[in-house]
């Protein structure tokens, strides 16, 4: 990424619905109510949106039509939680670009009342070939996520109380976080005797399925000083890909793109792991927290599992991560959520979980497409 | 009862399932780089060449890594549960999901068992070497 966009453009607003189940809704409107919340952050009107960016929704145009905006950039995405790191990285560029002063990145999840599924019949996940697979019984991310967390127990003698401790921590924070679905602490014994989904990961290291939206407001640093909250600066971004052989889990737990991420957007941040005073960390499942550690250099190689067992991950120790909950406990919203926490975090509107002094937070997805965003409260290092 | 689902009829791996119901591994092999595929492409992924045969292989590789399914995702799964997906490594490079009939572990040689479940299709599972 050109370093030169360093704290060019920042986060002006954020809103997000009540999550849960919530039938009366569809995604669409579950996109709005979000969309209205952000707007209302940050003192913006539909009518200065200039700039779409949907996720998940199945269609810009009927959402530009039921809001009555008519953008002069537009795109559309699929709904994988990977989208969302890449959709806010597209409206920075669009922002930096001119191609836009105001982007609004809208969200809309209605798969709890849909009754999606992850595995069987519909399983669509990865490239999708994976009706090929069906007849020995194979589906579901879960799974896949399962073989690589075998494989890194075989590798690194990792255990499931180890993948535990990430749950807890996450359940912890939901605990404090009001919006949060998952509410309930839980113990080790608690975790152990949660059913096994797809051995080793139990009930307890999958995201949760529910309805929500989520939207951010994006606009230029300079604009963003203007408006009613102070600026959250997109400090660093960065991408890269494993999606070549993407059918199967990566031999490398995916190390080497996460390297090159990580490489990238702590050298546009202008600072590096150490400085980060909390983390969101993509957790469709509990490995994928594990991988991420490893792979943006939190700890080493196969290291992480005794890394989070004594407490790092949690708030008041060292990385407090996924404050808000995560996908394991506070709303599955693909990204979006844990983005517009990082945001709250540095504006220093958490509450009960918030962690003193959020100067810079990072987000981070490990998946066949990685991303990673960094925000400050300043624009640039002190 | 309800049957266990069947492998897509993709005229393109059709060579893949005949091989199995005679019990041979078949592989798509690109005739410009050598590199073997599965599943059927018209493209190889190496060198973007579009020539290609199916051939015959030993049907030999490692287990790669396993997990074992609790939730049955269908309905006849459900007479199997706890049942082990293994990832399976081929000497020639592809990489396939299967059952092991035996137990797994990393590394594991193992080699093609071929398991009929229809009159028409039999299934490519694994057994160790």
């Amino acid at each position: 990424m050109n370093p030169q966009l360093a704290g060019r453009v920042a986060v002006a607003g954020v809103g997000t619905t009540r999550y849960g189940k919530l039938p009366e809704y569809d995604a669409y409107d579950l996109g709005v109510w979000a969309l209205k919340a952000a707007l209302e952050d940050c003192g913006l009107g539909f009518g200065d949106v200039d700039g779409l960016i949907i996720n998940r929704i199945a269609d810009y145009q009927r959402f530009g039509e039921i809001t009555g905006i008519n953008p002069r950039y537009t795109t559309i995405t699929p709904g994988q939680g990977r989208f969302s790191g890449i959709c806010i990285q597209t409206a920075v560029a669009v922002i930096a670009a001119g191609m836009a002063e105001v982007v609004a990145l809208v969200y809309g999840n209605n798969g709890r009342s849909a009754g999606d599924h992850y595995g069987g019949a519909s399983d669509a996940y990865g490239s999708g070939g994976a009706g090929l697979w069906f007849p020995y019984g194979m589906t579901s991310p879960g799974a896949f996520h399962a073989l690589m967390m075998r494989r890194h127990m075989e590798e690194y003698g990792t255990t499931t109380e180890q993948l535990g401790a990430v749950a807890r921590a996450f359940r912890r924070h939901a605990s404090l976080n009001p919006d949060a679905v998952m509410r309930t602490p839980f113990t080790l014994e608690e975790y152990r005797a949660a059913r096994f989904i797809c051995e080793p990961l139990r009930l307890l290291d999958y995201c949760l399925i529910n309805d929500g939206g989520v939207a951010m407001i994006v606009t230029s640093a300079e604009r963003a000083r203007h408006l009613r909250k102070p600026p959250v600066y997109v400090r660093g971004f960065a991408q890269a890909s494993a999606l070549a052989g993407s059918t199967f889990p990566p031999d490398d737990y995916w190390r080497a793109p996460m390297g090159r991420v990580a490489a990238d957007v702590y050298q546009m941040a202008g600072a590096g792991p150490a400085d980060m005073d909390a983390l969101m960390i993509y957790d469709n499942f509990t490995p994928t927290v594990l991988f991420s550690l490893e792979g943006f250099g939190f700890c080493r190689p196969g290291e992480s599992g005794p890394w989070v067992a004594d407490g790092k991950l949690e708030l008041g120790d060292q990385f407090p991560t996924n404050t808000s909950g995560g996908h394991l406990s506070e709303s599955y919203m693909q990204g979006w959520a844990l983005n517009v926490e990082a945001v709250r975090q540095v504006r220093g509107e958490c509450g009960a979980r918030q962690v003193a002094g959020a100067n810079l937070v990072q987000y981070m997805t490990a998946a066949p497409v990685i991303t990673s965003i960094i925000y400050g409260s300043e624009a640039a290092p002190a | 009862m309800e049957a266990k689902p069947l492998p897509p009829d993709d005229p393109a791996n059709r060579p893949f399932w005949e091989g199995a119901k005679r019990g041979v591994l078949m592989l798509q092999r690109c005739l410009d780089c050598g590199r073997h595929r599965f599943p059927a492409a018209r493209y190889c992924v190496q060198c973007h060449g579009d020539r290609s045969a199916w051939v015959e292989t030993p049907g030999t590789g490692v287990v790669e890594s396993w997990c074992s399914f609790h939730k049955a995702y269908w309905p006849a799964f459900e007479r199997d549960v706890p049942y082990d997906v293994v990832q399976v490594r081929l000497d020639e490079g592809v990489r396939l999901f299967s059952n092991l009939i035996g137990t797994p572990r990393l590394g594991l040689r193992v080699r093609a068992k071929f398991e009929p479940v229809t009159s028409e299709v039999s299934l490519v599972k694994f057994v160790p070497a």
